[in-house]
């Protein structure tokens, strides 16, 4: 896969976040594999603390309400703090989740409704958080509202100027308040219809965290708001100059930046850098050739089976009426959806669709033609790694005697290349995948795993000894894992009999064609 | 993976995670510096209506007998919103001067005025002023109800009271054509002091506190 510089060093700096955090917590617990999913967690936090902090929120006087709010030793001041660190790793993970699919080259073509609704909803995001320091009305909250007056009232929208209210001369009126109020209210809709967007070209989207994470990362999110309570300010006060104010950096590190240029340069550069940032898919699209090109279907060998449209990630693949005479319906893709993932290469049993090159068939031409004359005069263990896999991960393999052989996603890998591997004399075939959410085609393990060991099509075929099988995981920062597993997996191909070479494999692939009038609704 | 390695992963995962939150929190209220030093600061703040400046002149008999009946005033003015010249000295320096216009592209709206003037702390002899910037013969704008006509019957019967009242009422509404202050304030540090238009009493007034309000407890 070719990465631009800057989508290399995104990568660099993920890899390391990665390796950091799998060294501390093991890559099952990673969190920087969930940051899509934490950020909709800590929407689902803000959504039930918000709930509950509304019930004592005063328009009358905001300021002495979140006070006793935050004074409650029992309930409210935790929730409180709640709250608002989960803005702060709201931010935090929806950001790094857009780093990642950077790195990964996951920000253009089919994916760039994704991109562009994810910074959507990051943006909602920001001003809902906005509007809420500024409910609490204390010296930041007053800070962000003196400021958010400024940056407005260069725009002719408003016949009176919004910085005037917070002069002293006079209240600041309560429908200042109800306002503020109502937007962040009324904004999170946008944060719904934003995620509905972000997600509505994948198929079984995955919207929360595995449920052990979750719940670690909720209670420890619940002891800081015990252990070290969100600060508030004092109540805003206009005759008076605060030489500091307690500032949320992760929400409003712009603020001293935007404090010291005038408006117009301040919305020049928001503007700028929310086009750039809008226009990434653009910058990053690649013309659809080479491992970019879309999974095409060859229908003479098309059998209607249905499995492809089922695994395909993104919805891309969808059965129709043949144009021949033969009773059964054909896959077709639109390459307009399609990531050229290659998932569903993986999925056919007769290899009839895939990307050009990635193909059941391409896989068998490129192992018959390049790998399996490396296999004289003695097999090694055959270790299939997956693209993205880091590269000390593989020359480790490879110093071990591995024979390491690179797929774009294990999810493409064909269940028959397995097959020629073992025939061919392997003594085994161990499948590095990447950890399952962290897997660029979003589910290339868990159709790996299907595949080999649950039948699922197209599936290993039963004559191929599943001892000689097993599947891994490579997660940056797991070098031992790794070895680990394959240490294992040598260990135990070493206790079994030492397969014999057949000479020319054919690997006969199996699959029920549908016929027509059973697939059609 | 051993007891002794699981306990290991255990407490330094635990000890990353409190880290990782201790810096969360960290972050979260981090003391940004927003106004630097004891420094003070004299604002000026106020929203008024500009003075409308007219000639008037009483239509005749005539003319009035031509127009719709519902459109029959007796005075017809023609005329435009005034602008005012503000200047503030501290300490027989000059802090600032602008000229103030309505808001608007017809400058018909109020004026809004914020300015501030960042100033050290102490006592400092402000002046203020804010004076119209055109001259007529005559501040009160001579405007007088005239004779009541035929017309002026019905449901039209006072009308001329009438437009002449509602004359007199936007002259009181609009801003006096000289306003001034001049005082002595002492500036706390960090202290701001607000020169405003007292509408009521039509002059301009200092406050140094919050006035009573839900934004200002």
């Amino acid at each position: 896969m070719s990465l631009t510089p800057l989508e290399r060093a995104a990568r660099r700096l993920i890899a390391a976040l990665d390796a950091a955090a799998a060294r501390v917590y093991g890559w099952a617990w990673n969190p920087f594999h969930q940051m899509g999913t934490v950020a909709v967690l800590m929407l689902l936090v803000l959504l039930a603390t918000g709930l509950y902090l509304l019930l004592f929120y005063r328009l009358g006087a905001p300021a002495e309400s979140v006070a006793r709010i935050a004074a409650d030793p029992w309930l409210g001041g935790w929730v409180r703090s709640l709250h608002r660190y989960a803005t702060d790793l709201f931010v935090i993970a929806a950001a790094l989740h857009a780093l990642r699919l950077f790195a990964q080259a996951r920000s253009w073509g089919p994916r760039s409704l994704a991109w562009v609704s994810g910074l959507f909803t990051l943006f909602i995001g920001l001003v809902c958080a906005w509007t809420g320091f500024v409910m609490a009305w204390d010296t930041f909250g007053a800070r962000l509202a003196i400021e958010g007056a400024r940056l407005l009232d260069i725009l002719p929208v408003f016949s009176e100027p919004l910085g005037r209210i917070f002069s002293g001369d006079g209240a600041v009126p309560t429908a200042f308040f109800f306002v503020n109020l109502f937007i962040h209210i009324v904004v999170p809709l946008g944060l719904g219809a934003g995620l509905w967007l972000h997600v509505s070209r994948v198929e079984r989207p995955v919207l929360l965290p595995p449920r052990g994470l979750a719940w670690a990362m909720v209670g420890a999110l619940v002891v800081a708001s015990v252990v070290l309570p969100a600060s508030l300010g004092p109540a805003a006060n206009p005759f008076a100059l605060p030489a500091t104010t307690p500032t949320d950096l992760l929400v409003a590190w712009w603020l001293p930046l935007s404090e010291r240029v005038t408006p117009g340069v301040s919305w020049g550069v928001v503007g700028a850098a929310s086009l750039l940032a809008v226009l990434v898919p653009w910058f990053t699209s690649r013309p659809r050739t080479g491992s970019w090109t879309p999974s095409t279907v060859d229908p003479r060998l098309c059998t209607g089976c249905n499995q492809c449209p089922q695994d395909c990630p993104w919805g891309a693949i969808t059965m129709v009426a043949r144009d021949d005479d033969r009773p059964t319906l054909v896959a077709r893709v639109d390459p307009a959806l399609c990531v050229s993932c290659g998932i569903c290469a993986g999925s056919c049993a007769p290899m009839g669709v895939g990307p050009r090159g990635l193909t059941g068939r391409d896989q068998l031409f490129d192992i018959r033609s390049r790998i399996l004359p490396a296999f004289t005069p003695a097999p090694a263990i055959v270790a299939v790694c997956c693209a993205q896999a880091p590269a000390a991960h593989v020359a480790a393999l490879r110093a071990r005697g591995a024979h390491v052989h690179a797929v774009p996603c294990v999810g493409n890998l064909h269940s028959s290349a397995i097959e020629m591997f073992v025939r061919s004399g392997a003594p085994g075939v161990i499948v590095y995948g990447c950890p399952p959410r962290d897997c660029v085609g979003r589910e290339g393990p868990k159709w790996l795993r299907e595949r080999m060991f649950n039948d699922r099509e197209a599936e290993l075929q039963p004559r191929v000894d599943r001892d000689r099988v097993a599947i891994a995981t490579s997660a940056p920062g797991d070098l031992a894992g790794v070895l680990a597993a394959y240490e294992a997996f040598a260990t135990r191909t070493v206790a079994l009999a030492r397969p014999a070479a057949e000479g020319d494999v054919e690997v006969d692939v199996e699959c029920e064609p549908v016929p027509y009038e059973e697939a059609a609704p | 993976m051993s007891g002794h390695r699981a306990a290991t992963r255990l407490a330094v995962s635990g000890a990353a995670t409190a880290a990782a939150l201790v810096l969360l929190a960290r972050a979260s209220a981090a003391p940004v510096p927003w106004h630097a030093g004891d420094v003070a600061r004299l604002r000026l703040s106020w929203s008024a209506r500009p003075e409308r400046i007219e000639v008037c002149r009483t239509r005749s008999a005539e003319e009035i007998a031509k127009m719709p009946e519902h459109m029959r005033q007796r005075t017809e003015c023609e005329g435009r919103f005034a602008s005012y010249a503000l200047r503030v000295t501290v300490d027989g320096q000059v802090a600032g001067e602008a000229e103030v216009r309505g808001a608007g592209l017809r400058h018909d709206r109020p004026i809004y005025l914020l300015r501030e003037f960042p100033m050290p702390a102490g006592a400092h002899r402000v002046r203020v002023s804010f004076t119209r910037r055109e001259t007529t013969d005559d501040d009160a704008a001579a405007f007088a109800p005239v004779a009541a006509a035929e017309a002026d019957t019905g449901l039209y019967a006072g009308r001329a009271d009438r437009e002449a009242a509602e004359h007199a009422r936007r002259a009181r509404a609009a801003v006096p054509p000289r306003l001034g202050l001049d005082t002595t304030l002492t500036f706390a540090p960090r202290g701001v002091a607000l020169v405003t238009f007292d509408a009521v009493a039509r002059r301009l007034e200092v406050r140094t506190g919050p006035a009573a309000s839900p934004g200002t407890p």
